[in-house]
């Protein structure tokens, strides 16, 4: 007992320097690299004056120090902060342009920033609308891939040099050499548009989780697949396996209850970091390309809009979610395999 | 405790040809690698010859022969073997020369992150302590940003170049090669010959060179292979969605998405391009692959 | 009356089949396994044995392949029989227990756990708690401490002696008929392996089970078989009773096997006076050192542990002397190597080289010093960069120290060459294919090249077989004529120290308990410990020394944690009362000294001594 507490705390410990590393990394490189969020705010046409008044009271001019400063006391009140451009509904905001009689005055956009000041979305409702389509994604991705990927790596680990290991080997080759934007294309163009099985873009039902889920499975599965096999394949060397066999143990007994076992902590080691950081990126592409109302695609909008607020959310939450699974994922080694405690 | 190994004596038995060579040896004698290499080789030289070759232009525009269908269809023909663009231009010619900007962005982001990945990871696993932790704590962060999201944010600024492409990809894919380079330096670190230089007074500089460096191929040269495939991977994708280098140059990305609004009618557009991406990258991930399996046996059969 | 017979092994022959070629590696083998019998197949690394041992069970898979003969058990044909006929019978009627304890089982599952599956998988209608009590009172019988918590342990808990002793429930919980052992004391240490030798004796005779026991050893295999049989190149050579066999062997490969297995007690030793030694000047000096780890407590919220590894080691090395170190896993003569050579510094103590204290010194003073005094270390595999030439490797210390030319360097590399016995040819090749006395000559020629004043031999000859390991000390011993060197020797190798050195200290736990010249040590030792180590030493030579009277069961403390006391106390014959209280100091005697109390204790007194001792009466007298 005294060691699983000893190691969660060092490792949410450690996890939480990380959260915020990166948190502050990406919070700092946006703010360097040039690209004015302001300026898609209030559109090209605003004056200079405005531009800075607004970009003054956003707390956008102040140092960097001071500005993640307040960022994350704002963040431990609960409040990740509002996006800059869309709406409740997820739309844009409306742009605050305002003429009054042709010419545009302070008052008028002080007036209008009242207003707009409070139609804008919070990033916690954003994330949170989006959160249930990406993890339905996820999931249905990685049960297809589990369900391709394991049963080929588990026989091409027990036969290497058979024809079940080189099917192994080709399919996992030919899945990583597939972009998955080219790949969504064909089979939006195939399955969706030719042969109308499946619908493809937008939501509007379960059904249109299927094919960004394909397309992601393709993806993870060559990682799964090689990994698998070459973890099994490494155990058949092992001592225990010809010293089970002596011993008189079944073949099958061997395999399935001491293999797979010793097989799994490795393969939970690529879990975590692997697996993990391609669901993420994979995740964005996927939901960009199938118009997918997930966090994918709120993350790639608001890249390409310079939406702050938006894209830090994103990052705490991404990395919150790596360190955690890790952290899961090896604890649970630690338990199949006593002697990592060690 | 009362146990002494004398299994690793044995196991080594057959080491003195440099592993890195025997893993070479083995992989060319793979018949998938031979079957890759020759399929990669062919492409890289149709890139280099081809379009200087021949009269048929890449960017030139020719209404006449617009949407023409790849010569196994009806309607194509011989002179445009993948059929040509809304533009009337060659595909075929568009793709070799994506093909040219796939493989120079994405050997030469690999050979730069490779060598700072390895450096990094041999000073890391060599020395430990505080300069270990730091480099164990940054690539942590670093592989919790997704590329992708890091790519956007920089790249989608300014006007991409080859430079800033490879500097994003670069600076992504480090983390990789330091972590395998440094678990081969901890390792080694702990041989005898390592312990017996120091006793001999080498200095940490010359074991890092001399003694630790030529171990840390066999690990990662298959990873390296891999990644080249996966960088050009990356950079079509960063064309797809618009943050990679732009037209009238052409990239694999540019020319797909470009050809996206008329897959329905004339599919071939954005679908042979991506044909001859996937066959470049099959034949490299073969290799890769072959050089992996070679590996595997190699130190299956001494350890 | 003839007891029926369980195994008859007809004329079995098998190949090894590699690229299209085929090779023999057992051509015609034949005999027969009585009920009850111990039979031992004896033959060096390459003779066959380990394929006839898994030939009897039918567990010969490709590349090896049977090509005639047959192996029947109980009447029936083991070859040829479907694989779930054979796994029925292995496991549950042949027990079978190889020589790699330390990963024979599943390392994720707790060891008794891995016993009962296996029992419920030869027997099915057992069940799990019959199963488990089964286990535990087997565990029992082969003395396994506090069995009841052991059962839930892993395979990582457990040191390679008692490792062996679970196999050995696993192999007989089943009441095989008969048992396998294949080289199974060959990974463990001396006391370690005789103790388990002991066990199999008493174990055969409470199971009536018969035994087949393989092992390149004579000596080992002489203590249990009934019947020896001589395995040379895949053929059976000869076959006697073990005492026939030394006395008077038939053929002449066994003769030849014979006379490379090394003396202890018959052989011409090593003396110098003791005044003699003394009149030379000191040339090393360890002055009461100690070096203690710190490990991490997986139990503890921010716990460590620490593992004292050197407790308070003190002697001097004479100039000319062949100094001898000697102790089994775990006594510490490592991590001494270690501080002598000035890899790791001790946290106490001193160490003098002639008249320079190595903690006062800096690192640049420590590596000029280094060109007097030089490590060589075991492994001739691991010890050697695999990816440099054999000249260069020779000539790396004269490069790192610098200050020669290359001309100079290259003439001195191929010197130091011809010194040490290899050929000059070699000096542009790669290690490849270099044997292991070969490389470590290398190792040699790379430690002399400084033109050290002393070596220490870091079971520098372990690795090696007889042959090399005699013409090695004689390269040593003519080197040690032209340049005066001095050497100690640190070896687990009884036998090897015996023939090489002058004095010799016996380490156990961390301290030296025993500091003598060669002949005191091994006629006259004055501790317990030492006659243990006598008594365990495998030999053909008749036994100075009886193990049932010196060799009790047990194994040392942990170094975590050591209790006051002497920490031999648990296994001693002659403990008493005041072995528990306080921790002996070394005693001189009349020649050398040792860490006991009864150091000086007449022979009557040792004798009355160990009668009052409870288990060593049990041991002889009861039960």
């Amino acid at each position: 007992m005294a060691f699983i507490l000893t190691f969660l705390l060092r490792r949410i410990a450690q996890g939480v320097v990380v959260v915020f590393l990166v948190s502050f990394l990406i919070f700092t490189l946006l703010r360097i690299i040039p690209g004015d969020p302001v300026r898609m705010m209030l559109g090209a046409n605003v004056s200079e004056v405005v531009l800075e008044q607004k970009a003054a009271e956003l707390g956008l001019r102040d140092p960097i120090y001071e500005q993640y400063g307040r960022y994350i006391v704002e963040i431990f009140q609960g409040d990740f902060g509002q996006s800059y451009l869309l709406g409740e509904s997820g739309g844009a905001a409306p742009t605050a342009q305002s003429k009054q009689g042709g010419r545009i005055t302070e008052e008028g956009e002080r007036k209008r920033e009242e207003s707009l000041k409070t139609q804008r979305a919070h990033v916690i409702k954003l994330i949170g609308d989006g959160l249930p389509y990406t993890l339905q994604l996820a999931g249905l991705g990685l049960l297809f891939t589990l369900l391709v990927a394991v049963p080929l790596g588990i026989a091409g680990g027990l036969k290497p040099e058979k024809w079940q290991d080189k099917i192994a080997f080709f399919s996992s080759s030919l899945f990583v050499s597939l972009p998955n934007f080219w790949l969504a294309l064909v089979l939006i163009l195939l399955i969706s548009t030719r042969a109308n099985l499946l619908p493809a873009i937008g939501y509007k039902g379960f059904s249109y989780t299927i094919l960004p889920a394909i397309v992601l499975a393709v993806e993870l599965a060559p990682i799964i697949i090689r990994g698998l096999s070459v973890a099994i394949a490494g155990n058949l060397q092992q001592g225990f396996v010809d010293g089970g066999r002596m011993r008189g143990l079944p073949w099958r007994q061997i395999v399935w209850r001491h293999i797979i076992r010793n097989s799994s902590i490795p393969m939970l080691n690529l879990f975590g970091v692997q697996i993990g950081g391609l669901l993420l990126g994979g995740v964005f592409v996927t939901e960009y390309i199938f118009d997918y109302p997930g966090v994918g695609k709120l993350t790639i909008q608001a890249v390409l809009q310079r939406d702050f607020p938006i894209i830090q959310g994103i990052a705490i939450l991404a990395a919150g979610t790596l360190v955690l699974v890790n952290i899961m994922v090896d604890l649970i080694a630690t338990y199949i395999d006593r002697r990592l405690k060690y | 405790m009362a146990t002494k190994d004398l299994t690793a004596v044995e196991s080594t038995k057959k080491r003195g040809v440099s592993t890195t060579r025997r893993m070479f040896q083995l992989a060319w004698r793979m018949r998938g690698f031979q079957f890759g290499l020759g399929t990669f080789l062919v492409l890289v030289l149709a890139a280099i010859i081809l379009p200087e070759v021949t009269d048929l232009s890449a960017t030139k525009i020719n209404v006449r022969a617009r949407f023409t269908p790849p010569f196994f269809m009806e309607g194509g023909t011989l002179a445009h073997l993948a059929g040509t663009d809304q533009l009337g231009r060659d595909l075929l010619l568009r793709s070799l020369i994506g093909l040219r900007n796939a493989l120079g962005i994405g050997v030469a982001s690999v050979f730069l992150m490779f060598i700072l990945g390895c450096t990094l990871g041999i000073i890391s696993g060599y020395w430990g302590r505080w300069v270990d932790t730091i480099l164990m704590r940054v690539t942590d962060a670093q592989l919790s940003v997704p590329l992708i999201v890091l790519a956007i944010t920089i790249l989608g600024v300014t006007r991409p170049s080859a430079g800033t492409i490879i500097a994003v990809l670069v600076l992504a894919g480090w983390p990789i090669y330091a972590r395998v380079v440094r678990s081969v330096a901890l390792a080694e670190r702990e041989r005898e010959y390592v312990r017996g230089a120091k006793i001999l007074g080498a200095s940490d500089i010359r074991i890092m060179l001399i003694m630790i460096a030529p171990n840390i191929l066999p690990p990662i040269a298959f990873v390296a292979v891999l990644d080249v495939a996966r960088m050009m991977i990356f950079e079509a994708l960063f064309g797809f969605i618009g943050i990679g280098i732009q037209p009238p140059t052409p990239t694999f990305g540019n020319i797909i998405s470009d050809g996206t609004k008329y897959i329905i009618n004339n599919w071939w557009i954005p679908t042979m391009p991506g044909l001859l991406l996937i066959i470049a990258l099959l034949s490299i991930n073969v290799m890769g692959s072959a050089l992996e399996r070679a590996r595997n046996k190699i130190f299956a059969g001494v350890i | 009356m003839s007891e029926p017979i369980l195994l008859q092994v007809k004329d079995v022959s098998v190949d090894l089949v590699r690229g299209g070629k085929a090779t023999p590696v057992l051509r015609n083998v034949s005999f027969d396994l009585i009920e009850r019998q111990a039979l031992g197949i004896i033959g060096e690394s390459g003779s066959g044995k380990t394929v006839l041992s898994r030939a009897v069970i039918g567990a010969i898979d490709p590349p090896l392949v049977f090509t005639s003969g047959k192996v029947i058990y109980r009447g029936r044909e083991l070859i040829g029989e479907s694989r779930s006929e054979i796994e029925s019978i292995r496991g549950r009627e042949i027990g079978y227990i190889g020589n790699n304890p330390g990963s024979a089982l599943d390392p994720t599952i707790p060891v008794g756990h891995q016993i009962v599956e296996k029992l419920r998988a030869v027997e099915p209608g057992i069940s799990k708690a019959e199963a488990q009590s089964r286990t535990i009172r087997m565990m029992k019988a082969v003395r396994l401490p506090r069995p009841d918590e052991r059962f839930h342990e892993f395979p990582f808990q457990f040191s390679g002696g008692m490792m062996q002793r679970a196999l050995i429930v696993d192999a007989l919980v089943t009441n095989p008929t008969f048992l396998i052992a294949d080289n199974v004391t060959q990974p463990l240490d001396v006391t370690i392996a005789a103790q388990i030798i002991r066990l199999m004796h008493e174990l055969r005779e409470d199971f009536r089970t018969a035994i087949i026991f393989v092992s390149s050893s004579l000596a080992v295999v002489r203590e249990i078989a009934d019947d020896i049989i001589v395995l040379n190149n895949g053929e059976i050579v000869e076959r006697s009773t073990p005492a026939k066999i030394i006395s008077a062997p038939s053929v002449e490969y066994t003769k030849q096997l014979l006379s490379q297995i090394p003396r202890i007690w018959e052989t011409e030793e090593k003396f110098v006076p003791e005044d003699a030694v003394r009149d030379e000047k000191v040339i090393l000096r360890v002055e009461d050192v100690y070096k203690t780890y710190r490990v991490k407590d997986p139990k503890q919220f921010f716990g460590y542990n620490d593992v004292e590894a050197v407790r308070g080691v003190t002697f001097d090395v004479h100039a000319g002397e062949n100094f001898g170190i000697v102790g089994e896993s775990g006594c510490g003569k490592s991590t001494l190597s270690r501080l002598l050579s000035w890899v790791e510094a001790p946290e106490r103590g001193t160490i003098w080289y002639e008249d320079a204290d190595l903690s006062n010194m800096r690192r640049r003073d420590i590596i000029a010093l280094r060109r007097r005094f030089q490590l060589l270390l075991q492994d001739p595999y691991n010890a050697l960069p695999p990816h440099m030439a054999v000249g260069r490797t020779i000539a790396e210390p004269l490069i790192i120290h610098g200050g020669m030319k290359s001309k100079e360097i290259r003439d001195r590399v191929r010197a130091v060459m011809v010194e040490v016995g290899l050929s000059d040819s070699l000096y542009g090749d790669l290690l490849v294919g270099l044997s292991a006395g070969q490389r470590q000559r290398i190792n040699l020629a790379r430690a002399l090249v400084l033109e050290p004043q002393l070596l220490i031999l870091d079971e520098t000859l372990s690795a090696l077989d007889q042959v090399e390991q005699s013409r090695l000390l004689e390269t040593f011993e003519r080197l040690q004529q032209e340049h005066g060197f001095t050497y100690i020797f640190i070896s687990h190798d009884l036998a090897m120290v015996r023939r090489a050195c002058t004095r010799i200290a016996v380490m156990y736990l961390g301290k030296v308990v025993e500091l003598a010249d060669n002949h005191s040590v091994f006629f006259d030792p004055g501790h317990p410990y030492t006659r243990a180590l006598l008594s365990a030493v495998p030999t053909i030579e008749e036994r100075r020394y009886n193990a049932d009277e010196c060799l009790l069961e047990g194994e040392p403390p942990s170094p975590i944690g050591i209790p006051p006391g002497c920490s031999f106390m648990a296994r001693c014959p002659l403990a008493m009362e005041h072995c528990v209280q306080e921790e002996p100091a070394l005693e001189a005697r009349k020649r050398g000294v040792s860490a006991c109390f009864r150091a000086n204790a007449s022979d009557q007194e040792l004798i009355d001594a160990a009668y009052e001792n409870k288990e060593l009466r049990d041991r002889l007298f009861g039960e």
